[in-house]
C-alpha cells in the first residue's frame, strides 16, 4: 500500500518568532542581510570608539592611563555584544585613536617615548585577546542554547510520539508531530514496510530520495535547497527513511530524532501484532463455542430418541414383537448414523477452523487400543478382532481421545470394508526408537489409483456406495496424525487386504499419576 | 419396589420426559428440574440417592451445580456431556461427579451406570483396618465417613470412601488400575484411567497432611497404586 499525502501545516502553529527569520526567505536575501546586519554593527561600534574618544578628550580630559582601560572597557562592551569581526576592527581603531588622542606627541601617529610603544601594543594585545574570550564565551552560550532548544523539542516529540494512535495510519502523525515540535518546514517520512509515504511541505521529487535512502541506507543532503534525507535504522537494516529542510539540528539531535522515529514505528508495528493475534483469538473463540452450541443443539433430540429406541430393544420390561423389534432396530441405527455423522462434521470443522488444541498426556498404546475398542463395542458385534499390543510397550504422548478418534474411525473403515467373516488386526509395535500403530484387514484392497483419493474429505469407496458412512473417518484421522505432526500411511494389495499405520512419539517422562 | 430416588437436572423437556418415563419403568422414583437452580433448591427439599445433571444448561451451568451439590450433599451424580473431550471429562470429575455419560447414549449404559453409581459398597473398612491411619494422626469416623488429618476435617463421598477402604484391605500392596476400577465402579469399567488419577488426587487432598508429596496414596508408575502403612 502506497499512499502519499501532502499536508500544509500552518506556520503561526509551528513557527517561532526567532524561526520565523531562519525560515521563510531564501538563501540569497539571507546572506544579504546577514551583510547588511554586520555593517551595521561595524559602524556602531565605530560610532561607540569615536564618542568615547570625543568624551575622553574634550568633555572630561583624562590622562593616557585612564583613557587605556576606558578603551579596554568599551571593547569588551562590543564583544559580548557584537561579534569577533566588529569587536577586532574596534580594538584596532581603538589603538590608533589612543595613538592618535592620548599618547605624547598627541596629535600625530607617531610615538615620542618608546615605552609608550609598549603600552601601545599591550593596549592592542588585550583588547584582542578580550574580544576573542569574549566572542568565544558568547558562542558557547548560544550553542548551549540551541542544545537546550533541542532537547526540549526532543522530549516533545517523545511525548507526541507516545500518544499517536496506532490503529490509523501513522505516517502521517508522525510527520505532523515532527514539523509541530521541531519546526521543520518540509517533513516527509517514508515506512518500508508498508510503503507508507507521508509529505508536509515538500515537493513529490522527494519521494524518489526517500525511497533510495530507505534502501541504500544512506543519508542525502542537498545544501542548495538544504534538505536533508537520512535513512531510519533498527537494528542495523534500514526500515524507513526521513525526509527534512531547513532544520538546524545538530547531528546528534538528529541521531536522537531517528531513533524516537524509529521505535514509534516499532511500537506501531507491535501493537499492531498484539492486535492481530487478539482478533484471531477472538475470533477462534467465536467459532468453538458456535461449534459447541450446534453440537449441543443436534445431540439433544438425538439423545431422547437414543434413550427410547435403546431402551425398547433392550427388552425390559417386555420384550418387543419381532416385527416392532425390527422397526426399532431401523430407527436406532439411523440414531446413531446421524450421531456420527454430526460428530464427524463437528470434528472436521474444529480440525479445519483451526479451533482445536492437542491435549498432550501420556498413554499406554495397549490402552489407546483397549479404550477404542471398548468404544466400538456395539459395533463390533460377533466380528473377530486380534490385539497385538504388548505391554511392555514404551507410553506415548499424544492426545489421548484424538488418538481413539483415529484408531476408531481406522476400525469403523475395515468393518465396512472387508467381509464380515475376515478377521481385523489392531496393533502397536516398537521401531527404531517409535511406536508404530497398525490396522490391517482381509478386504477388497484399494487399488492404486484410489490409494490417492481415500485421504479426501467425503471420498468413499467406489465398490461400496451403498455403504453408510460420512466420508469424513479417514480425513479426520489424517488430520489428526498431523496435527501431532505425524502422517498416515497406507499399504495396500487388491485382493489381500489393506494396512493403515501411523507413528507415535514416545514420552520422555513419568507415567501418569 | 423402589432401586432407588433419582433426580433429573436437564433444561431439555423431552429428555426429562424420555428419563422419568425409562427410569420410573426401571424402578426409580424420578423427578426432575429445569435448571441447576431449580435442582439445588429441590436437593433442599428432599434427599435423593442420585443426580443425573446436565452439562449444558443455562444459568449457573451444569458444572457449578455439580460443585454446589457436592457441597451439601451425598448423592451420587452423573453428569451427561455432549462434548466427550478428555479435558471436559477430568473437569466433572474434578467438579465432583461420580461418573459421566456422553450423549446419545443407550439406555441400557445409563442404567448400568446408575446401578454402579448406586452399589453398595463391596466391603466396609473395619476398626482394626483403621488403626494404623490412626496412628498416623489420620482418623476416619465409620459412621459418618469424616476424615480429620492434622485438625482438618472434610467428609469422603460413598466413591471416595470405597476406594479407601478396597486400598486399607490391601497396604503396602500395588493395585493394577483395571483392579481398582473394576473392584470400585464396576465389572463394566477397566480403561477409565482418568476416573482413578481424579479420585486418587480427590482421595489424596482429603487424607494426606501435604497432597502434593503424598506419602500414603502413592503412584508406582504404569502398574497402579499403593497405599504405602508403616508396618
Amino acid at each position: 500500500m502506497t499512499s502519499v499525502t501532502e499536508v500544509s501545516v500552518s506556520e503561526s502553529v509551528i513557527s517561532t518568532p526567532a524561526e520565523k527569520k531562519r525560515s521563510s526567505d531564501s538563501p540569497t536575501v539571507l546572506a544579504i542581510r546577514k551583510n547588511l546586519r554586520l555593517i551595521l554593527r561595524v559602524s556602531a561600534s565605530l560610532i561607540l570608539i569615536a564618542a568615547t574618544t570625543f568624551v575622553l578628550y574634550r568633555v572630561v580630559p583624562v590622562n593616557p592611563t585612564t583613557a587605556g582601560f576606558l578603551f579596554l572597557v568599551v571593547i569588551l562592551f562590543i564583544a559580548t555584544k557584537g561579534g569577533l569581526v566588529e569587536s577586532t576592527i574596534a580594538s584596532v581603531v581603538a589603538m590608533l585613536c589612543f595613538n592618535f588622542f592620548f599618547l605624547p606627541s598627541i596629535g600625530t601617529l607617531t610615538i615620542a617615548d618608546p615605552q609608550n610603544w609598549v603600552a601601545l601594543f599591550a593596549f592592542l594585545a588585550t583588547s584582542l585577546t578580550a574580544s576573542q574570550l569574549s566572542v568565544r564565551a558568547k558562542r558557547r552560550a548560544l550553542e548551549a542554547e540551541d542544545r537546550r532548544g533541542e532537547v526540549e523539542r526532543l522530549y516533545a516529540l517523545s511525548r507526541a510520539l507516545l500518544l499517536i494512535d496506532t490503529s490509523r495510519p501513522i505516517a502521517n502523525q508522525i510527520v505532523q508531530q515532527i514539523a509541530l515540535t521541531c519546526g521543520f518546514p518540509g517533513v516527509a517520512l517514508y515506512i518500508k514496510a508498508n510503503g507508507e509515504l507521508h509529505r508536509s511541505g515538500l515537493k513529490a521529487d522527494v519521494d524518489l530520495k526517500l525511497r533510495e535512502s530507505a534502501v541504500r541506507s544512506e543519508m542525502l543532503k542537498d545544501s542548495t535547497t538544504n534538505l536533508v534525507v537520512t535513512p531510519i535504522r533498527l537494528g542495523g537494516g534500514p526500515i524507513g527513511s526521513l525526509a527534512f529542510n531547513g532544520g538546524a539540528f545538530s547531528d546528534a539531535a538528529l541521531q536522537s530524532l531517528l531513533n524516537l522515529v524509529a521505535i514509534a514505528l516499532e511500537r506501531a508495528n507491535s501493537q499492531k501484532a498484539v492486535t492481530q493475534a487478539e482478533v484471531a483469538r477472538q475470533s477462534e473463540e467465536l467459532k468453538s463455542t458456535l461449534l459447541d452450541a450446534i453440537a449441543h443443539e443436534f445431540k439433544t433430540p438425538l439423545t431422547s430418541i437414543k434413550a427410547v429406541t435403546t431402551d425398547l430393544l433392550s427388552g425390559t420390561p417386555t420384550p418387543l414383537e419381532p416385527h416392532h423389534h425390527e422397526l426399532i432396530t431401523i430407527a436406532d441405527e439411523s440414531t446413531d448414523r446421524l450421531s456420527k455423522l454430526v460428530t464427524d462434521a463437528i470434528q472436521l470443522a474444529r480440525i479445519e477452523g483451526g479451533t482445536f488444541r492437542l491435549n498432550l498426556g501420556v498413554h499406554l498404546p495397549g490402552s489407546l487400543v483397549r479404550a477404542a475398542l471398548r468404544q466400538m463395542k456395539s459395533v463390533l458385534e460377533e466380528r473377530r478382532i486380534e490385539v497385538q499390543a504388548p505391554d511392555d510397550l514404551p507410553p506415548v504422548r499424544v492426545d489421548g481421545g484424538l488418538i481413539q478418534v483415529v484408531l476408531t474411525n481406522l476400525i469403523d473403515n475395515a468393518l465396512k470394508y472387508s467381509p464380515p467373516e475376515s478377521p481385523i488386526t489392531i496393533g502397536a509395535r516398537l521401531n527404531e526408537g517409535r511406536v508404530i500403530m497398525y490396522l490391517r484387514d482381509q478386504g477388497q484392497g484399494i487399488s492404486f489409483e484410489e490409494q490417492a483419493q481415500i485421504f479426501e474429505k467425503f471420498y468413499r469407496g467406489k465398490s461400496e456406495r451403498q455403504l453408510q458412512g460420512s466420508g469424513m473417518g479417514l480425513a479426520i484421522a489424517r488430520e489428526i496424525l498431523r496435527a501431532h505432526g505425524e502422517d498416515i500411511s497406507l499399504n495396500s494389495t487388491p485382493g489381500e487386504g489393506s494396512e493403515f499405520s501411523f507413528e507415535l512419539p514416545i514420552a520422555r517422562e513419568v507415567g501418569p499419576q | 419396589m423402589s432401586s432407588g430416588k433419582v433426580l433429573v437436572i436437564d433444561d431439555d423437556p423431552q429428555i426429562r420426559r424420555v428419563m422419568r418415563s425409562t427410569l420410573t419403568a426401571h424402578g426409580y422414583q424420578v423427578n426432575d428440574a429445569r435448571s441447576g437452580e431449580e435442582g439445588l433448591q429441590e436437593l433442599r427439599n428432599s434427599s435423593y440417592d442420585l443426580v443425573l445433571l446436565d452439562m449444558n444448561m443455562p444459568g449457573i451451568g451444569g458444572m457449578e451445580a455439580c460443585r454446589l451439590i457436592r457441597s451439601g450433599s451425598d448423592a451420587a451424580i452423573i453428569m451427561l456431556t455432549v462434548n466427550n473431550t478428555e479435558r471436559q471429562k477430568v473437569d466433572a470429575l474434578d467438579a465432583g461427579a461420580d461418573d459421566y455419560i456422553t450423549k446419545p447414549f443407550s439406555t441400557p449404559e445409563l442404567l448400568a451406570r446408575i446401578r454402579a453409581s448406586l452399589r453398595r459398597l463391596p466391603q466396609l473398612p473395619t476398626h482394626s483396618d483403621l488403626q494404623p491411619l490412626a496412628e498416623q494422626g489420620v482418623n476416619i469416623d465409620l459412621a459418618s465417613r469424616e476424615v480429620t488429618v492434622h485438625g482438618r476435617t472434610s467428609r469422603l463421598t460413598a466413591r471416595e470412601f470405597g476406594l479407601l477402604s478396597y486400598f486399607l484391605a490391601r497396604p503396602n500392596k500395588t493395585i493394577a488400575h483395571r483392579e481398582l476400577l473394576q473392584a470400585v465402579w464396576g465389572p463394566d469399567y477397566g480403561d477409565e484411567l482418568e476416573y482413578l488419577r481424579v479420585f486418587v488426587n480427590r482421595l489424596r487432598k482429603k487424607i494426606e497432611p501435604d497432597s502434593s508429596k503424598p506419602v500414603f496414596l502413592v503412584t508406582d508408575a504404569w502398574a497402579g497404586y499403593r497405599f504405602h502403612l508403616p508396618q
